[in-house]
């Protein structure tokens, strides 16, 4: 199957810091890519590159075999890249339903559709995740969960091909973090996407991932299958670093999710 | 979800096309029966047509600009200097019963379109506080501007930065009425347009999470000129006429209060909506004259105290505040656009 998305030798400087170490990996159309790493491994520099929010410094993403490296952030939302973002940005003075609709008006199809239409999609895409009873409030009165939901809402009305999502699951209870892997599961088949996940709740993204790709201090330390992965000895040595990822890497479960960013 | 009604049915079920109208007519109304001397409504209208122009930036986008008085000033000089030096357009602003001086206008109108889009292109990469104080730097820059580079056009008949129209080149008050008027229902229109339209739908995401809206596909930056522009371009309009008006232009046109007093009527008014700035712009019209008739001397300080009260304990003005309620299981926010 061809490769949906390739990221080749990505590097990204913040002055001193690099953020991103020649980052290559590529994926499939279809897959399911987990992207795992100590904080600070730079996961959501390279989602933030791969959507055009910074421009590398080298390398290059290339999307359906074109490269759209550096290109604006609406631009590669069009093309059929979207994002949910790891601190939720909901519009606060908007209904949830006219939050769905501006990824509808913006997304795939932006310039082609009417609002009328846009509501609609907006609205499927709001049943989707188990919002749609909260169409008319305001996304400020939501809870943490629905509004990591209403971001997942908000990228799908999009109609993107490729979903990438920062930790969607962080902050959530076990039980909510069931839920959401359901939906996500749901979205995937009925959507037919490819979606790359950053994620810490590690026994959820072992089980979901149909492949990983492991960052530490910039640099992609390992790739493989969940169970490669996590018997692979230099990322057992990275995660070590902090004793409770080590923990649960051992035990690969656990269900608390990581607040922490 | 989707209930396919006739557009004109859902357009007459929008009370605040109604009230759009109902202000319309009133005017309409006010001037044919000779209920309010010309000037009261010319500035009726002025104060209208200022605070929905700068609402299309301030109101939609969420750019608080102190900068519009420049584009309400480049509009007036480019009007006054165009029939000064230009015979033809001089001529062609008393032709149409104000449709000419219209014309005129949108010449005008179209020169401060074009300093908004570049000024813009620069201004709007700032946000927030930092945004603000550059638009400040506007108005004072074509002040200067204008005070070293006016009296240079014709050095024997401009009076420093002071245009007097002569008496062959001014047109019939009731003909500008005509023009204005004309200009107001355009730019409600347009106001209204983009309330409802995708441009609005993304102006208000911009100013809600300019970020978010990025990656969600807005295209922030050439939605952000885009509005600045019609912005300027409408300014500049009712600059134009306002200046026909008076008979002429001075650079008081620039100061830094008609900015203020803009932003005042749209927040009194509730940001983001038509009716905000229409309302509010009434209320502004009549505090301030009530004040000054009964208040002299301390009137702009009560008003102050007022402009204060609303924004610490209604920052979204009247129509933001109606638009929370229900009245008989009726959301107004439905309603109140």
């Amino acid at each position: 199957m061809e490769d949906i998305l390739v990221v080749e030798n990505v590097t990204k400087r913040f002055g001193g810091l690099v953020a991103n170490s020649k980052v290559t990996f590529s994926m499939k159309r279809g897959e399911i890519l987990g992207l795992i790493g100590p904080n600070g491994a730079g996961k959501t520099t390279l989602f933030n590159v791969i959507t055009g929010v910074y421009k590398p410094d080298e390398g290059r993403v290339i999307f359906k075999g074109e490269d759209i490296t550096g290109k604006p952030p609406h631009v590669i939302t069009r093309k059929g890249i979207a994002k949910t973002h790891q601190i939720v940005k909901p519009f606060n003075d908007m209904t949830v339903l006219e939050n769905a609709m501006v990824g509808a008006l913006f997304g795939k199809r932006a310039h082609q559709i009417t609002i009328g239409e846009a509501k609609e999609i907006a609205y499927q895409s709001l049943e989707l995740v188990g919002l749609a009873e909260k169409a008319e409030e305001f996304a400020v009165k939501l809870t943490l969960r629905q509004k990591k939901m209403l971001e997942l809402a908000r990228a799908l009305s999009a109609e993107p091909e490729l979903l990438l999502l920062d930790e969607v699951l962080a902050g959530l209870n076990p039980k909510e973090v069931e839920e959401a892997l359901e939906i996500i599961k749901k979205v995937k088949e009925e959507r037919d996407l490819s979606i790359i996940m950053i994620e810490h709740v590690m026994h959820a993204v072992m089980n979901i991932a149909d492949r990983i790709v492991v960052l530490h201090f910039g640099w992609k330390i390992a790739e493989g299958t969940p169970e490669e992965v996590a018997n692979n000895p230099e990322v057992i040595t990275a995660y070590l670093g902090d004793p409770r990822y080590a923990l649960r890497f051992v035990r690969r479960k656990g269900g608390e999710g990581d607040g922490s960013s | 979800m989707t209930g396919k009604e006739s557009t004109l049915s859902h357009y007459l079920k929008s009370p605040t096309l109604i009230v759009i109208v109902f202000v319309v007519l009133g005017i309409l109304i006010a001037r044919i029966l000779g209920m309010s001397t010309l000037d009261t409504l010319m500035t009726i209208m002025y104060f209208m047509g200022i605070a929905l122009s700068l609402n299309i930036i301030m109101g939609f986008a969420g750019y608080v600009s102190f900068g519009h008085a420049v584009f309400l000033g480049l509009g007036g000089y480019a009007y006054v200097l165009l029939v000064y030096f230009v015979k033809p357009l001089a001529q062609l602003q008393n032709m149409g019963f104000g449709l000419g001086a219209f014309l005129v206008a949108v010449l005008a109108g179209l020169f401060a379109a074009v300093i908004a889009a570049s000024v813009g292109a620069a201004v709007l990469r700032l946000r927030g506080a930092f945004f603000a104080i550059a638009t400040i730097g506007l108005d004072f820059t074509a002040l200067y501007l204008m005070k070293a580079i006016v009296p240079e056009l014709n050095p024997e008949q401009f009076f420093g930065a002071q245009i007097i129209l002569p008496a062959d080149k001014i047109v019939e008050k009731d003909v500008v009425f005509n023009a204005m008027f004309l200009t107001l229902i355009i730019l409600l229109a347009v106001n209204y347009y983009i309330r409802k339209s995708p441009f609005g739908v993304g102006l208000t995401a911009i100013k809600e999470d300019e970020d978010a809206a990025e990656v969600l596909g807005v295209p922030t930056t050439m939605f952000k000129i885009i509005a600045f522009t019609l912005a300027g371009f409408f300014a500049g309009m009712v600059g134009a006429l306002f200046s026909l008006n008076g008979g002429g232009v001075d650079e008081t046109l620039f100061n830094l209060g008609h900015s203020i007093d803009m932003i005042v009527m749209i927040v009194i008014g509730g940001l983001g909506t038509v009716l905000g700035p229409v309302v509010g712009s009434l209320i502004y019209f009549e505090l301030y004259d009530l004040l000054l008739v009964h208040y002299p001397g301390v009137n702009l300080i009560i008003l102050g105290i007022i402009v204060a009260i609303v924004v610490l304990f209604f920052p979204e003005g009247l129509i933001g505040l109606l638009r929370k309620y229900k009245v008989k299981g009726v959301r107004l926010r439905d309603l109140l656009e």
